[in-house]
């Protein structure tokens, strides 16, 4: 029953890496209406700035705070100047685009800090303390108060305030947000900029664990991703859910199903997609698509 | 509309996330072996050597590979500086190298191969198994040279199936072999838990451990778990070996991150076991100190270099020299953090002696007289380690020695506990 219990709580641990990711993710598709494959890389970036704030003498937390200024500004320029040439076109491009930012992003973070592991200071102690006869530390506990807190602030923008609404409006119909007199343009900005500074928060919650390298994120993005269709595009609620279960499922499946394993527990996350796209091809907690014609 | 863009989104998350998976599943492998032989002599002129070496400079493994550049670079530019190497028929020749990335790519890996083979004098040096497996049966089919490379993969040392090959480093079965031994020397009674990567690597490992425990009564091996290369994270795994209470960890792993998680995990489930590492993932700096790893009764690895980080070898003639070196020639002013530096800097030894001896300046000559170096004792090599390329099926170095962490660096140890 202790390891049982272990097993959830390590695979809580792991779903929260996951699920800072898949919020990002969430909150780019919700504000312009694509996904953002960049978005790994772009809190990979954030984190190496972060890293080198604190290298420079910085507090961690003041380095976090203005790298999450930083990134807010990068994503909302990056959108600008980048994204704006493929955001009216095929959204199949537009997601190409962001992938071939990844590759560069991760080069460009290489090239600069070189491919080495490096040590990033975690916000919270390593401590543990016994929660139901499992050993959690205190960094594992930090995180996940971190993503629900955020979670909840962006279940909150995007249902509850007037930029929410706003950033929905023109993710799902841009024309007709012009024609009311949103500021199409600088909502779009707005929300790449946010999701950025998500990710800054993200590389600094992750890296402690991961260690800070270029290609730190690239797998759990993979899981991130599984997370975000598994909960469904438009709940920050669900995705963070989702990347739980699939943190649980994986480590529970991994143990317990003797076929799986730990050397196909890779795949449990895509059954899981597999089977819910099958029966609720909206994703676990996601709205059906509804188009008045 | 929007339906349909919606669909589309998601077909195309689907369709990248199953190339994703399938890529994490798979450690592609090319054997294509092309290319018609070359002149024996290609890369060698009466004043300069060419080297090859295709080796991961970006990527998770750069900052091994980086090492595998810097080192041979430190070692010849250093002898460049003074003249060069008088090889042994009677010309001196400048050693001039080409380093390029293959990220621990085996397609690139073959493909870098394919663009030096023409201008180098051999490949040498580079680090990883299925890199260098990518273009071994090419090298072969060619002529070129493929030798003192950084694998543990025994295949390279095999002289029937590996004619133009040989490995520089010592194999993982020996390497697990040798802490295998001490420990069944112990006396004392052992439960052993094991963590192996699911590949050649950790196989190896784990078959020269058990090799070397076989017969011993004391041994117990009372768990063995695997994790896949990719893994972010080894903490279901070390939770249900801690369950087992073994009083050692063998730990046949490669990837860095996850080696300092593996300690800190543990020490978490409160399980203080002794703990095995392998020689690329024992780094005191970039392994050790982030994972605490003092708190366990003791942290044992193996090696034959001396670690320039450690206070013991802090006024050492050799790791002066190496350093010095390596910030003028190679332009990697840091104290390194990898022991690949350290192991390329003595393929560099190991070559001039082999150089200084080769009549004709042919790679027949060369493989010929780089087969017959004994009892050498290259720079940084630990004492009770040298360098036999005489012994077939062995590479290069094949000794090593157990050393056990201090809380600075490592300390050679004839004992268990």
């Amino acid at each position: 029953m202790g390891q049982f219990i272990q097993l959830v709580v390590d695979g809580l641990s792991n779903g929260s890496i996951y699920a800072v990711l898949a919020l990002a993710i969430v909150l780019v598709n919700q504000a312009t209406g694509m996904i953002n494959f960049a978005q790994g890389g772009m809190a990979v970036l954030s984190a190496y700035v972060t890293w080198r704030l604190v290298e420079a003498g910085l507090p961690l937390i003041v380095a976090i705070l203005l790298a999450v200024l930083a990134s807010f500004i990068v994503g909302g320029l990056l959108e600008r100047f980048l994204m704006r040439r493929f955001e009216r076109g095929d959204p199949d491009t537009a997601v190409v685009v962001t992938i071939g930012l990844l590759t560069l992003i991760t080069g460009v973070c290489g090239w600069l800090w070189t491919y080495n592991n490096q040590q990033f200071p975690s916000l919270f102690p390593l401590h543990t303390v016994r929660i139901f006869g499992a050993a959690v530390s205190v960094r594992s506990i930090g995180t996940f108060l971190a993503i629900v807190a955020i979670m909840l602030v962006v279940q909150a923008l995007f249902l509850g305030t007037k930029l929410g609404l706003a950033l929905r409006a023109v993710a799902i119909n841009p024309e007709s947000a012009a024609f009311s007199g949103l500021p199409v343009g600088r909502l779009l900005m707005a929300g790449w900029g946010l999701a950025a500074a998500l990710g800054a928060v993200a590389g600094a919650l992750v890296a402690p664990q991961l260690t800070l390298t270029p290609g730190m994120m690239d797998t759990a993005l993979v899981y991130a991703l599984a997370a975000v269709i598994l909960g469904g595009l438009s709940s920050p609620v669900g995705v963070v859910c989702a990347a739980w279960l699939i943190g649980v499922l994986e480590n529970l499946a991994a143990v317990y199903v003797h076929f799986i394993g730990y050397d196909l527990k890779v795949a449990v996350p895509f059954i899981l997609i597999f089977v819910v796209l099958i029966v609720r091809p909206q994703g676990l907690f996601g709205r059906k698509v509804v188009v008045r014609v | 509309m929007k339906r349909k863009k919606n669909v589309r989104l998601t077909g195309a998350i689907a369709l990248i996330s199953a190339v994703a998976v399938s890529l994490t599943g798979c450690g592609g492998r090319d054997d294509d072996s092309s290319g018609g032989a070359r002149g024996a002599s290609t890369g060698i002129t009466d004043t300069t050597v060419t080297l090859g070496v295709t080796t991961p400079l970006s990527g998770a493994t750069a900052g091994p590979g980086t090492c595998t550049v810097a080192g041979l670079k430190a070692y010849f530019g250093a002898v460049n500086a003074k003249g060069g190497v008088k090889f042994g028929d009677g010309k001196t020749r400048k050693v001039e190298i080409k380093a390029q990335d293959d990220a621990y790519d085996p397609q690139k890996a073959k493909s870098n191969y394919d663009q030096l083979k023409g201008s180098v004098f051999a490949m040498t040096s580079g680090l990883g198994t299925p890199t260098n497996r990518a273009y071994r049966e090419a090298a072969i089919a060619d002529k070129v040279p493929q030798v003192l490379v950084m694998t543990g993969d025994p295949i390279f040392s095999d002289t029937k199936e590996s004619p133009e090959q040989l490995g520089f480093v010592p194999t993982y079965v020996n390497e697990g072999e040798a802490f295998g031994k001490l420990l069944a020397a112990s006396g004392q009674d052992h439960k052993v838990a094991i963590l192996s990567q699911n590949d050649d690597y950790g196989q190896g490992y784990v078959e020269g451990f058990k090799k070397g425990v076989e017969g011993a009564s004391n041994i117990s091996i009372v768990k063995e778990l695997t994790y896949e290369a990719t893994d972010t994270s080894v903490d279901a795994q070390i939770t249900q070996l801690a369950g087992t209470h073994a009083d050692v960890v063998f730990n046949a792993m490669s990837i860095t991150p996850l080696a300092i998680a593996s300690l800190q995990k543990a020490q978490q489930l409160n399980w203080k076991p002794s703990w095995f590492l392998p020689s690329n993932t024992s780094s005191p700096k970039a392994i050790l100190e982030p994972g605490k790893a003092m708190a366990y009764p003791g942290v044992y690895s193996v090696s034959f270099a001396k670690a320039p980080q450690s206070p013991a070898f802090a006024g050492d003639e050799d790791v002066k020299t190496f350093l010095s070196d390596l910030k003028q020639y190679a332009d990697y002013p840091d104290m390194p953090a990898f022991p690949h530096c350290m192991w390329s800097y003595m393929v560099g030894a190991t070559l001039d002696q082999a150089f200084q001896k080769m009549k004709e300046p042919t790679r027949e000559g060369f493989m010929k007289s780089l087969r017959d170096i004994k009892d050498f004792t290259a720079p940084l090599m630990l004492e009770g380690t040298s360098v036999d390329t005489t012994v077939d099926g062995q590479p290069a170095v094949s000794s090593v020695v157990v050393q056990k962490y201090n809380g600075t660096g490592y300390a050679t140890v004839e004992n268990f506990g």
